[in-house]
């Protein structure tokens, strides 16, 4: 077995820009290939990963102990067994092979883990929201809660403006990475009751 | 039956069987109309969420300064119209998501999704009627 992995062509929680990513056995790595600051996670703080279909490729989504959702996205099908060596070998983690919901359906389940919001059709999920990425909930009315997303105008620096080391550009603002920006997403969630009152998330750090 | 409402049998449509079957302009994280499957793909959070045309209530655009909205209504409990024969309205364990949007500053482009929405509801619902009309 190598030393190192390399992944060429994956996306940082959806940045704009493709990098190099590398895994080792003291953790994993992503540099931009444009140039810039090189994310790095110590092999201590992965707690759980997962292989799903997204937008630019597979995604590899990685739960951390203290930093939140790390999802890199862009590598090949093929690209599983290499990975999931990785994980096994030098995190002990068990690299799980996750598909999504296709149906189209927009009823099934809502459920409240640990980082994420997932919606789930049919026991698969549809879609996660990671916590960071939400700026506000709000019962609007009987049965619905509102969702809003953090939409924070420019990607801010790792380590600037509240963002913790080990944190990426996009976090916090994943709802705004792409040119089609999510704004709000409203759930019928029977059973909840309705009350003017609002809960501002103090975790944003978006703005 | 007993209660009924446990064992209805909804229609069962479905947008895809398999993530190869996704159009490749999803790498792009927009907003897609896929007439040939009548579903719309939305991102959310970097991955191509399909919402079936027969989901679809309404959808609602507007500008504010330099973004256009898209508010995509889909169909859910307790508002009043739908067509409840399709959806698990009465499953007191069912969750739905009842309405998204999302910002552009690709006015154009979002009227065109939006056009695009509109016509293939009108043209699913022509087809219903033929059939109704056949089967009379």
């Amino acid at each position: 077995f190598t030393t190192m992995e390399t992944f060429e062509n994956i996306y940082l929680d959806l940045s704009k820009q493709s990098g190099k990513c590398r895994f080792a056995e003291s953790g994993l790595g992503w540099k931009p290939s444009g140039g810039g600051d090189t994310f790095t996670l110590d092999a201590g703080q992965i707690d759980g990963a997962q292989w799903s279909r997204a937008s630019k490729g597979h995604e590899l989504k990685i739960l951390s102990r203290n930093v939140g959702v790390i999802q890199l996205d862009g590598f090949e099908q093929e690209d599983f067994d290499r990975a999931s060596k990785c994980f096994r070998i030098w995190y002990g983690v068990n690299l799980e092979n996750r598909e999504h919901a296709l149906r189209g359906w927009n009823w099934g389940k809502a459920e409240f883990g640990k980082a994420e919001l997932a919606f789930n059709v049919q026991n698969r999920p549809a879609f996660e929201i990671p916590y960071s990425e939400i700026s506000n909930t709000n019962l609007a009315g009987k049965n619905e809660v509102a969702v809003e997303f953090n939409l924070g105008a420019e990607p801010t620096t790792n380590g600037m403006n509240g963002h913790k080391e080990g944190s990426t550009r996009n976090r916090g603002r994943k709802a705004a990475a792409g040119r089609d920006e999510l704004v709000e997403m409203r759930f019928y969630i029977p059973g909840t009751v309705a009350k003017k009152e609002k809960t501002e998330d103090a975790d944003s750090g978006a703005d | 039956g007993q209660n009924g409402t446990a064992q209805k049998q909804f229609k069962k449509f479905e947008s895809y069987k398999r993530d190869n079957q996704l159009p490749l302009r999803v790498k792009d994280m927009i907003v897609w109309v896929d007439t040939k499957a009548s579903t719309v793909i939305l991102p959310i959070m970097g991955r191509p969420v399909p919402f079936h045309i027969n989901t679809i209530k309404s959808v609602s655009k507007s500008d504010e300064g330099e973004y256009t909205h898209l508010r995509f209504n889909f169909l859910a409990p307790g508002q009043g119209v739908g067509r409840k024969d399709d959806q698990p309205f009465e499953d007191p364990q069912a969750h739905f998501i009842r309405s998204l949007t999302v910002r552009s500053k690709d006015t154009d482009r979002l009227a065109d999704v939006a056009a695009q929405i509109t016509e293939l509801r009108k043209s699913l619902s022509r087809r219903e009627q033929e059939k109704k009309e056949l089967e009379d």
